[in-house]
C-alpha cells in the first residue's frame, strides 16, 4: 500500500494520483468510514434536509445494514454472475441463530453476530451443493424455492423456535461492555453525528464488509470470479476448477447476507419470518441492480435509494402509493437500457465533468 | 366402499390443482424451451386472467384503491361468460406483451430477461394493488359450477373439479396438436431447433412465436379464474403462482411439453396428499419435491433442451 501513496515528485492534485489513489484499498477504507460516519447526520440532521427526516434515526441504522447486504450479494450476481433469488435464507437464518443466542445462552452483541454469521455460512455451504450444479434460471429459481421451503418451515413446523408469525421476540441484548447498551447515544461530536452505538457497530462491520470486498474483487481470485461470470466453459478449458470459486463465492456473499441478517436482529432484538420471504430476496435484488452491478458502492446507494422511497416517500401523499411502483419500473429500465446503474451514471457524470476540464484520458 | 371413495375423492382433488398448475405451466414451458425465453412476468397474466374474470363475472361492491369511488364495479356477466371472454382477452394482453417485452428480448442473456420480467411482474402486481386495493376478492361460482355429482357405486365427485379437470384434457390437447400438427407448430419447433435457419428458408417465425406465447398466455388467464376459485385473489398472486410453475417448468425439464405435465403431476399430487395431513407446509412440499428432483436430476425429469453455459 505504500506504493500506492508514494508520489514522488508529482504535483499534489493530478488526475493520475487519483486515478491511482481511489482503488487503493487505504482510500476505499477511509471513504466507506467517512460516508458511514457522515451518512446519519447529512442524512437526519443536516440543515439542508430541513426537519422532515428528524424521526429518521432507524431508517440510517437500516440503510446501512441493506447496505452490506448488497455489496455482498453483489459479489455473486455482479463478480459471479450467479442471480440468487434466495439471499433471504442466510439472511434470515442467521437472523434467526443471532437471536437464539440471545434467548438460549447470552445476548452479547458480538456473540449474537459471530453465531449468526457462522449459521448463515454453514447454511450455504450445505445448499450449495445442490445449487451450484445448476444452470443460471434453475439456480435462481431453486435457490427461490429454498429460501421459501425455509419460510414455510419457519411459519409452522418450527414455530415454538421460530416463534412462527409473531416472530422471535423476549430476547435481551447485552451491553456492549461495561454498562453501555448498544441503544445508548455515542458521547459528544460522535452522538451527534452518529447517533447510537448500535450505529457505530453497524458502521464498524459496514467497513469491514466494503474493505474486503474490495480486497477479494481486485485479487487474483476475485479476477477469477470474473472470468467465470464472462464464460464459464472456456475457465474449465484453463484448468480452473470452476465449482470451488463459485462455491467460494457463494459462501463469501452468503456470509455477508448473514451478517447482515445477525446486525439487524442485534438492533431489533426481534427478528420477524418476513425476513425469510421472497420479498426481502426480491429487495436485495432490486438494490445491487439499481445501484449498479460489479460496482462497490453502487449497492450502497441502490440500498439508499430502496430504503428511501420504502420508508420516507411511501408516507408522502398522492405519490406515496406508487413507491414501489415507480422503482420496479426504474429497476426494469436499468436492466433494459442502463446496466450500469445509479453508480454508472455518477461515474459517467464525473468522466464528463473531467473532460470539461481538459483531462482527456 | 369408503375407502375407493376416499380415493377418487382424493384423485379428482389433485387433478384439479394440477390442472391449475399445469394450465399456467405449459405456456412458459413452451416459450422458454423453444423461444429460450424465461419470463417471470407469466404470472402477471394469471393475475390479469383472475382479475378479469373478477370484473366480467361479477359487480365488485368492495373494490379498493383508487378505483374505490367507482364501485359497484364489474360487467356481471356472470361467472359462464368469464371463462369464456377471459382468455380472449388475456390472450390480447399476452400479444402486447409479446410485442412490448419479450420480443426485445428474445436475444438477450437469460440473467436480463429473469431480472427485467421480474421488474414488469412487480409493476404489474402494484398497477393491480393501486386501482382495486390490497385485500383479496373472493369468487362464488353459481350453481352449476357447484355440488356433488354422484358417481354410481363409488360416492360423489365435485362437479367443479370434473369440469376443471375435463377442460384441462382438451386444452393440452389442443395445445399439444397445434404444436405438433399443424404448420405454425412446425414453424415454432424448427425456430426452436435453429432459428436463422429457418427464417433463410423463407418462413417467418415470429408469427408462430406470437401466436404461441398468446395461447399460454390465454391459458394463463384461464388458469387465474381457476386457480381464483380455488385459492384466493389479490395483487400478489401473480409471483405466488409464478414460483411453483417456474418450479414445475424447470423440474420437468425445460423444452419438454411432457416432462412439464409430469411435473404437474407430481406437484399437484404431493400438494393435495401435504395438504390432507399438514396444511401449513402444502405449498413448501412442492419446493420439497422440486429440490430433491434436481439433485438426482439437475436436467430436470425429460431432459431435451441444453441451455447453452
Amino acid at each position: 500500500m505504500s506504493t500506492d501513496l508514494d508520489f514522488g515528485d508529482e504535483p499534489l492534485l493530478s488526475w493520475d494520483r487519483w486515478d491511482r489513489m481511489k482503488n487503493s484499498e487505504l482510500f476505499i477504507f477511509f471513504a466507506a468510514g467517512a460516508f458511514a460516519v457522515l451518512f446519519p447526520w447529512l442524512f437526519i440532521r443536516a440543515p439542508i434536509t430541513g426537519d422532515i427526516f428528524t424521526g429518521y434515526g432507524s431508517l440510517a441504522k437500516t440503510i446501512l445494514i441493506w447496505s452490506i447486504f448488497a455489496v455482498g450479494f453483489n459479489l455473486l450476481l455482479g463478480e459471479t454472475g450467479l442471480l440468487s433469488f434466495g439471499h433471504a435464507a442466510f439472511y434470515g437464518v442467521a437472523g434467526y441463530g443471532a437471536g437464539w443466542v440471545a434467548i438460549y445462552s447470552y445476548g452479547h452483541p458480538l456473540l449474537m453476530i459471530v453465531v449468526g454469521v457462522i449459521m448463515g455460512a454453514v447454511f450455504s455451504m450445505l445448499v450449495a451443493p445442490i445449487l451450484l450444479r445448476l444452470h443460471t434460471v434453475y439456480f435462481a429459481i431453486v435457490s427461490l424455492a429454498i429460501a421459501q421451503t425455509l419460510f414455510w418451515l419457519a411459519r409452522e413446523p418450527f414455530n415454538q423456535w421460530t416463534g412462527g408469525e409473531n416472530g422471535l421476540t423476549r430476547m435481551e441484548v447485552k451491553p456492549l461492555f461495561g454498562d453501555v447498551t448498544p441503544a445508548d447515544q455515542l458521547p459528544d461530536v460522535l452522538g451527534t453525528l452518529m447517533g447510537s452505538w448500535m450505529y457505530l457497530l453497524i458502521a464498524v462491520f459496514f467497513v469491514i464488509t466494503i474493505v474486503a470486498v474490495h480486497r477479494v474483487k481486485k485479487s487474483p481470485y476475485g479476477l477469477i470470479f470474473k472470468a467465470i461470470r464472462e464464460n464459464e466453459t472456456r475457465s474449465a478449458f484453463i484448468g480452473m476448477d470452476v465449482w470451488r470459486y463459485k462455491f467460494a463465492s457463494f459462501v463469501m456473499s452468503a456470509t455477508i447476507a448473514g451478517l447482515a441478517g445477525a446486525l439487524l436482529t442485534v438492533d431489533k432484538a426481534f427478528v420477524g419470518i418476513r425476513r425469510l420471504w421472497w420479498s426481502a430476496s426480491g429487495d436485495v435484488v432490486v438494490m445491487t441492480v439499481i445501484g449498479g452491478l460489479r460496482t462497490l458502492f453502487g449497492p450502497v446507494a441502490g440500498a439508499i435509494v430502496y430504503q428511501w422511497f420504502g420508508g420516507v416517500v411511501d408516507g408522502y401523499p398522492q405519490i406515496g402509493q406508487y413507491w414501489l411502483l415507480i422503482l420496479a419500473a426504474v429497476f426494469t429500465g436499468i436492466v433494459w437500457w442502463y446496466p450500469d446503474g445509479i453508480w454508472g451514471l455518477f461515474s459517467q457524470i464525473g468522466d464528463f465533468l473531467r473532460s470539461l476540464g481538459g483531462d482527456n484520458e | 366402499m369408503a375407502l375407493l371413495g376416499e380415493v377418487v375423492r382424493f384423485t379428482f382433488l389433485s387433478l384439479s390443482i394440477t390442472s391449475i398448475y399445469v394450465l399456467v405451466a405449459i405456456g412458459l414451458s413452451i416459450v422458454f424451451g423453444s423461444l429460450k425465453f424465461v419470463n417471470m412476468a407469466h404470472g402477471a397474466l394469471y393475475l390479469l386472467g383472475a382479475y378479469v374474470g373478477l370484473f366480467i363475472a361479477y359487480s365488485n361492491t368492495r373494490v379498493g384503491g383508487s378505483l374505490e369511488s367507482f364501485a359497484p364495479l364489474g360487467l356481471e356477466w356472470g361467472f359462464g361468460a368469464a371463462l369464456i371472454l377471459t382468455p380472449i382477452v388475456v390472450a390480447i394482453l399476452g400479444v402486447i406483451m409479446e410485442r412490448l417485452m419479450a420480443k426485445p428480448l428474445y436475444d438477450r442473456d437469460m440473467l436480463d430477461q429473469l431480472l427485467i420480467t421480474f421488474g414488469v411482474l412487480i409493476g404489474l402486481q402494484e398497477v393491480i394493488g393501486i386501482t382495486t386495493g390490497r385485500t383479496g376478492y373472493t369468487y362464488t361460482r353459481p350453481e352449476w359450477a357447484q355440488g356433488p355429482i354422484p358417481l354410481p357405486g363409488i360416492g360423489t365427485a365435485s362437479r367443479w373439479r370434473i369440469y376443471v379437470i375435463f377442460a384441462t384434457i382438451a386444452l393440452l390437447a389442443i395445445i399439444l396438436m397445434f404444436y405438433k400438427y399443424t404448420d405454425y407448430g412446425l414453424a415454432v419447433r424448427a425456430g426452436t431447433e435453429d432459428a436463422e435457419m429457418t427464417q433463410m428458408l423463407g418462413i417467418r417465425i415470429t408469427r408462430p412465436y406470437l401466436l404461441i406465447f398468446a395461447i399460454g398466455a390465454a391459458y394463463a388467464g384461464l388458469a387465474g379464474i381457476l386457480g381464483g376459485s380455488t385459492f384466493n385473489v389479490g395483487p400478489q398472486i401473480g409471483i405466488e403462482i409464478i414460483i411453483p410453475a417456474l418450479v414445475i417448468v424447470i423440474m420437468g425439464g425445460v423444452g419438454s411439453i411432457r416432462g412439464t405435465i409430469i411435473a404437474a403431476l407430481m406437484a399437484g399430487v404431493t400438494f393435495s396428499a401435504v395438504t390432507e395431513f399438514w396444511p401449513a407446509m402444502a405449498t413448501a412440499s412442492i419446493y420439497i419435491l422440486a429440490i430433491v428432483v434436481l439433485t438426482l436430476k439437475p436436467q430436470g425429469i425429460v431432459p431435451s433442451v441444453v441451455l447453452e453455459e
